[in-house]
């Protein structure tokens, strides 16, 4: 894949780019401030895009801002934010859109996971740090909801949340990819979704469950 | 043009003087002359005496060319002076060179004595302002002038009827009927000083207090000289002050009034005047009756007694002078007496805690019945000539303005400034701030510790602030920093493990050295999380929700829709740690409840359990208090044993 990495810190970038090169990927950019991210995508048109969300002019949250505009400019393009922490105020919105992805930085060092994840938002799918899909369900809409589940389904919620297939979460679970099925039947009901089969827009129904329910007014148009 | 003319031009004006001139021209040519009736030393003497009222009289009648004051003054003198000229002229007719018309002049020179009193009661009547008391006074004046013709006839008629024996008792009558009318007369006139004071506004009252100050002095120097004369002084010595009470005080008491009524405080002057008078009578009474009466029981004029009687005057003195000394105020001043009162209720009221020291302002200004009136202090160590009201609010004094400085010391502490000033009111401020110096300096002091307090807030919070800086710089060195450096190191040793084969002794080692910088990289968010929560990025309601997510018990919590500052978001977030912390830990609570909103100006958080209670300020609590002072907030702690504990935060 033709990826893009906009970074700021050099070391990290070369280190990223490394991987990504010997996994079998090409760099076609490396930028480190967020104008340039812009720049750099309309120049070179990536097929896949690993942004730090903090990054220059104000090293906020400039990195999830160029980000949501490169989503409605370049709308195929699948976007992988990393982070230091967890910050959902900016990337909220683009957490049930699909093709995004929101990973702590140190998780590139389970460099099989990582290569994964990249794989998944590329294919149109989802890729969220398990502290993400924490911070998602604790601001969650308290009325019930996600009360009415299980330990054991909540514990497969976030797995989906994660973005992960079911046989992932039977993995990770160690249990029957039927046992999934059924605490993920059990969850559509309760959370009242639809359930589509596709296990992308799967977990796309669950994250829009999730983050349009949040308890607290977060503002985000700024 | 009558305004033009010279005010000692006038004949009203000219008219006295030279009745004066004249008149000591024909004293001293009796006196130096060839019918030798007078003394030189006498004539002089008279002259000058009487010559002072003249003067002064016209000296006020050039001062003050509109008022008939000055002319009736120097009637007071010239009058006399033309009555001892024709005394004398009269004197000549017994001697062995009669002047021209000697015997003309004798025939009414028995009674010209009475016209000495003509400046006397015209004085009477156009004093303080020029103008007669009323309509119903002119008739007075004509009145004095018919008393003086008659009883000025009625005496020469006697005293030509004496000459062959008994006066007609029919003359007699017309002499007594005009004695009783000239007493009516002086009788009047001196009413109407009494009717005027009465009718007369402050400025009339002022200016004839200065008459009674002046002419108080006649009566007090009379008795004195008597009492001179008593102890055997010679009459000269005795009876001077009293002349020159007479013909130096009074006129010059006449002249202040008119020109200067507001020079001193007239009334306070004659306050204590008299105060001093009756103390010094009071006490000279208590020490005449404690001889008296020591001498009646002991029998004998023993120095014992004396000794006794000055001890018991002298203890006596300050006391009785005091209490007289009000009442006398009340009498003669009652207006600054009845101000200062009110000042001192005030003062009272202050010092119990009933009024506020602030309000001083308001009370001067209705004491002295000036709303223009600022009362302003001076911050200690701003410069010179900056002032502040009461309410700490700088004011500029405009440069044109009446002050009156209030001192400690040497140094101003404050101002008076004067909003209508008059010498009268200028000097009541004095008075009034100096009774009112407690409450003044109450406000000074305070408006002083409000600004410390305020110094210290801001200082206070500019530390809060600065340490939340340093906290986020902190964090935000530990993300972009070591994590994203040992992160990288990480992706190094990834890359080299690649060339490797799983398996080997090298390959496992970089994972497991892999692994454990994965597992410092999340130890360093957690110490850069602990320094400044990163999820308050998302907000404070989140970075709750997310804190509150790891309770072993539920916690609710409300967050109303609050915009607030890093720094009280993080006071709030750190807050609710400690106090979620202690209820878990201590209170065994099984319900927690953490509400958050904004009232007004200020946020507040309210954190409450269904825990054991019994809380008390411990070093848990220190410390979020002194996080909440930092930031100028207040805890209150309510947990009773058994019931639970709601911590109240305002901030």
């Amino acid at each position: 894949m033709r990826i893009l990495i906009a970074e700021d810190s050099t070391l990290f970038r070369e280190g990223l780019a490394r991987l990504l090169v010997e996994a079998g990927h090409e760099i076609v950019a490396s930028v480190g401030d967020a104008r340039a991210l812009i720049e750099a995508v309309a120049e070179h048109r990536p097929e896949f895009a690993i942004i730090d969300v903090r990054m220059p002019p104000t090293m906020t949250t400039d990195g999830a801002r160029a980000a949501r505009q490169i989503r409605s400019t370049h709308p195929d393009l699948p976007i992988l934010l990393l982070s230091q922490h967890v910050e959902t105020r900016q990337s909220l919105s683009l957490v049930a859109t699909g093709s995004f992805g929101y990973l702590l930085k140190d998780r590139v060092l389970r460099v099989d996971d990582f290569l994964d994840a990249i794989r998944r938002v590329a294919n149109g799918g989802s890729a969220l740090d398990p502290e993400v899909v924490a911070a998602l369900l604790a601001s969650s809409r308290p009325d019930g909801l996600l009360n009415a589940l299980s330990p054991r389904e909540q514990e497969v919620l976030a797995l989906v949340a994660e973005g992960r297939s079911n046989a992932a979460i039977a993995e990770n679970l160690v249990v029957a990819e039927r046992t999934v099925e059924t605490h993920m039947r059990s969850i559509f009901q309760k959370l009242r979704i639809t359930d589509s089969g596709d296990n992308n827009r799967r977990v796309l129904a669950v994250l829009a469950t999730l983050s349009n329910s949040p308890a607290t007014t977060i503002d985000d148009h700024k | 043009m009558a305004a033009n003319v010279p005010s000692l031009m006038r004949p009203a004006a000219v008219l006295p003087p030279l009745v004066f001139v004249v008149g000591c021209a024909v004293q001293v040519a009796l006196a130096f002359g060839s019918p030798h009736v007078r003394s030189p030393a006498a004539a002089v003497g008279q002259a000058i005496l009487v010559g002072i009222p003249v003067v002064i009289g016209c000296l006020l009648g050039a001062r003050a060319p509109g008022t008939p004051v000055g002319p009736a003054l120097s009637w007071v003198g010239a009058a006399p002076a033309g009555v001892f000229a024709i005394e004398g002229w009269g004197a000549t007719a017994v001697t062995a060179h009669p002047w021209p018309a000697a015997h003309v002049v004798a025939t009414i020179e028995p009674g010209v004595w009475v016209w000495s009193l003509a400046g006397f009661v015209a004085l009477c009547l156009v004093f303080p302002d020029g103008l007669l008391p009323g309509r119903r006074w002119r008739a007075l004046a004509w009145c004095a002038a018919a008393a003086g013709v008659f009883v000025n006839a009625a005496v020469a008629l006697v005293s030509f009827e004496q000459v062959g024996g008994r006066p007609r008792p029919a003359l007699a009558a017309i002499a007594f009927a005009s004695f009783g009318g000239l007493l009516v007369v002086l009788c009047s006139a001196v009413a109407s000083i009494v009717v005027r004071y009465r009718r007369g506004n402050t400025i009339v009252r002022q200016q004839m207090r200065w008459l009674i100050l002046g002419a108080g002095t006649v009566p007090v120097l009379l008795a004195a000289g008597w009492v001179a004369e008593f102890l055997g002084a010679s009459i000269g010595f005795a009876y001077a002050g009293f002349i020159i009470a007479m013909v130096i005080f009074v006129p010059a008491s006449i002249a202040v009034a008119v020109l200067r009524y507001d020079l001193y405080d007239v009334d306070r002057l004659l306050g204590s005047t008299i105060a001093w008078l009756l103390t010094s009578l009071a006490s000279a009474a208590v020490f005449t009756a404690l001889v008296f009466g020591a001498t009646e029981a002991i029998g004998a004029n023993s120095p014992l007694s004396l000794i006794g009687a000055t001890f018991v005057a002298a203890i006596i003195l300050l006391p009785l002078h005091r209490s007289i000394s009000n009442v006398v105020g009340r009498l003669v001043d009652h207006e600054r007496t009845v101000i200062l009162a009110r000042v001192q209720a005030f003062v009272r009221q202050v010092r119990d805690g009933e009024v506020e020291p602030e309000t001083t302002e308001a009370l001067m200004r209705s004491v002295l019945a000036d709303p223009g009136l600022r009362l302003l202090v001076r911050p200690p160590g701003d410069p010179a000539g900056s002032y502040v009201d009461l309410g700490g609010h700088a004011v500029t004094v405009p440069s044109g303005a009446t002050r009156v400085p209030l001192m400690t010391g040497t140094t101003e502490v404050g101002v008076v400034v004067l909003g209508a000033p008059t010498a009268r009111r200028i000097r009541r401020a004095r008075d009034v701030a100096l009774q009112a110096r407690l409450p003044i300096e109450v406000s000074r002091l305070r408006i002083e510790l409000r600004a410390a307090l305020e110094d210290a807030q801001s200082s206070r919070a500019r530390l809060g602030l600065a340490t939340a800086a340093e906290r986020h710089r902190l964090a935000q060195d530990l993300h972009d920093g070591a994590q994203q450096q040992i992160i990288a190191v990480g992706m190094r040793l990834r890359s080299v493990q690649r060339a490797l084969n799983p398996g080997q002794r090298a390959y496992d080692d970089l994972e497991a050295a892999v692994i454990a910088l994965a597992g410092t990289v999340a130890d360093l968010r957690r110490l850069a999380h602990g320094v400044r929560p990163s999820r308050l990025e998302d907000g404070l309601a989140a970075a709750l929700v997310a804190l509150v997510a790891d309770s072993p018990v539920p916690v609710k919590v409300t967050v109303a829709n609050v915009e607030t500052t890093e720094v009280i978001a993080t006071t709030v977030y750190f807050v609710v740690a400690e106090a979620l912390t202690n209820a878990l830990k201590h209170a065994h609570a099984t319900a927690i409840q953490v509400d958050v909103e904004r009232r007004g100006e200020r946020i507040c958080l309210e954190i409450s359990d269904d825990g054991i209670g019994g809380a008390r300020t411990g070093f848990g609590l220190t410390s979020v208090r002194d996080r909440i002072s930092s930031v100028g907030g207040e805890l209150s702690l309510v947990s009773t044993a058994g019931a639970g504990t709601l911590i109240k935060v305002r901030i």
